[in-house]
């Protein structure tokens, strides 16, 4: 299962900016600046990961200081674009749950679920930790801050709606 | 989440914790282990990684040098190895170098993080050990990152308005009635199922009636002539058993209906109650709500309309059908025999006056119960919200015995009413085991007297349990009517204040003004105490005033009536030549922009309360808004950036942030006017200096009335207006007031005193 991706994967990508984004060994991220000044490993990240998914990208520095904006990744060229959608998709890990096998009646509850990534349990603290959204779309976050995605409530079989419904 | 095996140096584990196909050498001990749950392509999986005291043992990592083998593998550690463990967001790395050159990585989730830091822990400990054993002296490397920790909580209390209920006082006596004849008032919208519900009510109740009336010809037709040898066919029995049936079925599903409907109506009624009362609530001056508890609003919007809802819904329906019940058995009692249907009555004048002296009695026990129970809720909204300083103060056991004894007066006031009401039912009952009495020695005599039939006799019996029975239930209604009427009251005590800031007939609607305001000769006052006693003060479009002033001397009132909080006792404002009496609130409103000492976030993700005043704004314009507050970079590093969710329970920003997100907020609405009152004193000096600047861009162009307790912060003002108890008694710029040697230059050298006497003490 486990595959050397760096062969495969875009090293090194150019905005029209002048900045540079380049992957080193095992993923890390070195921005060259236009002005030649260079920042390791940095990070990339969505403004609005859950209400603008596709909206804009930041690239912020180790000490979290802004080094780029990017307002829609799909004015941006491969290989950068590249570069960009393989970090977001690691940092934004999330699972989507096809399935909802149980919600175990404890405190906090414990959900078992089966999701795109493989059989996953977790556990929900609160209520307000299941967010609805407006088209459809159901947000869950566990105790330990990690997201999970249901797509489409309606696309749900039935016992997992029941399940999600009997929580909110 | 699992037990995981953290490092334990003091008892060595000499066993891979699963089965690797590794063994570990003679001598080899394991330091830590910890899991991992992640692979290469970021699905669930389960796997270790053990560190011994010579080399790192583990599952499949997600890349690596020298790919091509599967399975566990090791790495053998030198002093040059490294770990570096990362959590960023939901994925967590852990990179393993040698030489300065990362080796193997491999990914988890949040979840497992807490063992991968004991591991990395263990695996720091046993570097520092083998380069002190070495003797090397090579310099320490990188080390780990520290973990992000987590900022300082500034918890808000929620203003807690504290005071006198100063509602208008209950009207005593038929208040009760006008209060629920109001409440039915609100069924009006739906007033077509309302009928619908009466309908239905009538029909069952008839229905209800029916099968003792076929038991008079099953006893006296059938039953009596076959007991005297006349032969009856039993079809006839059938007959009567099919109708009494039929009857009993319709009722069912009668009364189904009717429950249905009239649960339906009266769930809107409570819904459409309690919306009435919310929005009424917003509607209201400041205040309102600063002489309110918050607890006692809550419980009544949300607890009393509850009571109301359930009197609607299942004692006003039962009160319908007996009714309704009495009157048409009253009836066929009537009908069937006057004579016993005279002796029937006997018992319920007593009744009437039963239900007469107790009905006050119990709305005031009710209402007094209802009191006690907005109190209780008050001191859960009080000490709620200010946790932090109970247990700052080590004061729970003091709160847990003031909710005691709020309880305990809601205990007393219900203990008190259910001694009333528990008296009268057994009462009652017997009230009704006498009329039974008297209808039975009195129906005998008639039978004797072959006036009545047995079968008649029988019905009329049967009629009289009903009647008795409802009579009953009537009077256990009586309660709950009361309690009804007492939150009913409760409900419109708020619906019927006025708001004192009001509404002009016939408001000018400005659109975008221009921020010219004239103070003419305004006093103000706070019940008897007059605060403001005839300022006057002209601000210029654009000019930047700071206020200033001992604690008390008018500042905030002023800055209260120019942002129309309150209006003015008398005097006016004029805003662009206009009375702000005049305009129309909401839309002077938008032209304001406010920046308060305690920053309020609602519950919501940091993009919305940014967008609070303008909740269209599209997302460049929010972050432009974040921009210019200097609150952009610390919200991108929240875990959602601006999807975060912040306020109430997600708290956790510090306060100097949470005052960079209002400063947003202000800025995104453009406003014309801006009022900053004590924005930057809750601050430290060093975030102060940020949210200055951020101040800073945020004024230019806009009228500004600037309150600062520290003046340095006003060093940007135009003016400086100075005012001490309600007047105003110098104006003027920072130098000229110096020279005037007046009011302001005595503040200003006391407060540069007591800043370098801070300073002197810390050197």
């Amino acid at each position: 299962m486990t595959h050397d991706t760096s062969s495969t994967r875009a090293t090194r990508g150019e905005a029209p900016a002048g900045w540079v984004l380049e992957r080193h060994a095992h993923g890390r991220l070195v921005f060259v600046a236009a002005d030649g000044a260079r920042h390791d490993d940095v990070d990339v990240l969505r403004a609005f990961p859950v209400s603008a998914a596709q909206g804009p990208v930041a690239i912020v520095g180790a000490d979290g200081g802004e080094l780029a904006w990017i307002d829609a990744l799909a004015s941006v060229a491969a290989p950068l674009r590249t570069i960009l959608e393989q970090e977001l998709a690691e940092r934004e890990f999330l699972p989507v749950i096809e399935r909802i096998e149980a919600i175990a009646d404890s405190e906090p509850a414990e959900w078992t679920v089966s999701t795109d990534r493989g059989p996953h349990r977790f556990k929900v603290a609160h209520a307000d930790d299941v967010v609805r959204q407006p088209d459809g779309a159901v947000f869950i976050t566990d105790t330990d801050g990690m997201r999970y995605l249901v797509p489409r409530f309606d696309a749900l079989d039935a016992e997992s709606r029941r399940l999600l419904d009997s929580v909110e | 989440m699992t037990g995981t095996p953290s490092a334990r140096s003091a008892a060595p584990l000499n066993a891979l914790p699963w089965n690797s196909g590794i063994s570990l050498a003679a001598g080899e001990t394991v330091l830590a282990s910890c899991r991992f749950d992640l692979d290469g392509k970021l699905r669930f999986t389960d796997g270790w990684i053990v560190l011994t005291d010579r080399r790192l043992i583990a599952d499949e990592p997600a890349s690596a040098d020298g790919i091509g083998a599967t399975g566990p593998r090791s790495w053998p550690l030198d002093a040059d190895a490294h770990i570096d463990v990362r959590l960023r967001a939901a994925v967590g790395r852990i990179e393993l170098s040698r030489q300065g050159r990362v080796v193997a990585r491999w990914l988890f989730t949040p979840a497992r993080a807490k063992g991968v830091h004991a591991l990395e822990d263990a695996f720091d400990a046993r570097s520092a050990l083998l380069r002190d054993r070495e003797t090397a002296g090579r310099p320490a490397r990188g080390g780990r990152k520290p973990e992000p920790a987590p900022t300082a909580e500034e918890s808000q209390p929620a203003a807690s308005g504290r005071g006198d209920d100063d509602f208008p006082p209950p009207a005593a006596g038929a208040a009760s009635w006008r209060a629920l004849m109001r409440v039915i008032s609100f069924a009006r919208p739906h007033a077509g199922m309302a009928i619908l519900g009466g309908v239905l009510s009538l029909a069952s109740t008839t229905a209800a009636l029916v099968p003792p009336y076929l038991t008079m010809p099953l006893v006296d037709q059938v039953l009596i002539p076959k007991q005297n040898g006349v032969a009856v066919p039993f079809s006839q029995v059938w007959w009567y058993l099919g109708g009494l049936t039929f009857a009993a079925v319709a009722a069912w599903l009668l009364s189904w209906a009717q429950t249905w409907t009239l649960a339906w109506v009266s769930e809107r009624i409570a819904a459409g109650l309690r919306t009435r009362t919310y929005a009424h609530m917003q509607s209201l001056s400041l205040d309102f709500f600063q002489s309110k508890r918050t607890g006692d609003l809550m419980s009544r919007v949300g607890s009393d309309t509850d009571k109301i809802n359930i009197f609607l819904s299942v004692n006003l329906i039962e009160f319908a059908s007996n009714v309704m019940l009495l009157v048409l058995t009253a009836a066929v009692l009537v009908w069937l025999n006057p004579t016993l249907a005279l002796l029937t009555l006997v018992p319920f004048p007593f009744v009437v006056w039963l239900v007469y002296a107790v009905r006050e009695r119990l709305r005031r026990g009710f209402s007094r119960a209802s009191v006690a129970w907005g109190d209780m809720t008050s001191v859960l909204a009080d000490t709620i919200p200010g946790i932090r300083v109970v247990k700052a103060f080590a004061q729970e056991s003091r709160e847990i015995d003031r909710f005691v004894a709020a309880n305990d007066r809601v205990l007393d006031a219900n203990d008190r009413v259910n001694v009333i009401w528990s008296f009268c039912g057994p009462l009652f009952a017997l009230f009704s085991e006498v009329g039974l009495l008297v209808v039975w020695a009195a129906g005998a005599w008639l039978v004797f007297g072959g006036a009545v039939t047995v079968g008649g006799l029988t019905a009329f019996l049967a009629y009289i349990a009903r009647f008795y029975g409802r009579v009953e239930s009537m009077i256990r209604m009586v309660p709950a009517t009361q309690r009804a009427a007492a939150s009913a009251q409760r409900i419109f005590e708020i619906l019927d204040c006025r708001p004192t800031v009001a509404e002009a007939a016939r408001p000018v609607r400005p659109e975008r003004i221009a921020g010219r305001i004239e103070v003419m000769n305004v006093h103000f006052r706070y019940g008897a105490r007059e605060v403001l006693h005839g300022v006057n003060l002209t601000i210029e479009p654009g000019e930047m005033i700071g206020l200033v002033g001992t604690s008390g001397s008018g500042k905030s009132t002023l800055a209260n009536l120019i942002c129309r909080f309150y209006d003015p006792s008398s005097g006016s404002i004029r805003v662009d030549g206009v009375d702000l009496r005049d305009m129309a609130i909401a839309d002077y409103r938008r032209n304001l922009g406010c920046v308060l000492q305690e920053p309020f976030l609602f519950f919501g993700t940091i993009a919305e309360n940014i967008a609070y005043g303008r909740p269209d704004a599209p997302r460049e314009r929010i972050v432009e808004a974040a921009r210019a507050a200097g609150a952009h970079d610390f919200i991108l590093s929240q875990p959602l950036a601006y999807d975060t969710r912040v306020g109430e329970r997600g708290g956790s920003l510090s306060g100097g942030e949470r005052q960079r997100l209002s400063i947003a907020r202000a800025l995104l609405v453009d406003p014309r006017i801006l009022v900053l009152d004590e924005a930057t004193s809750a601050v430290d000096v060093e975030t102060e200096a940020i949210i200055q600047a951020a101040i800073d861009r945020l004024v230019v162009g806009r009228t500004t009335i600037a309150i600062a307790h520290r003046l340095s912060t006003l060093r940007r003002a135009n003016r400086l207006v100075v005012l001490d108890a309600g007047r105003i008694v110098e104006i003027g710029t920072h130098d000229e007031l110096l020279s005037a040697d007046g009011a302001y230059a005595r503040l200003y050298r006391a407060q540069l005193k007591a800043t370098e006497e801070a300073a002197a003490a810390s050197a």
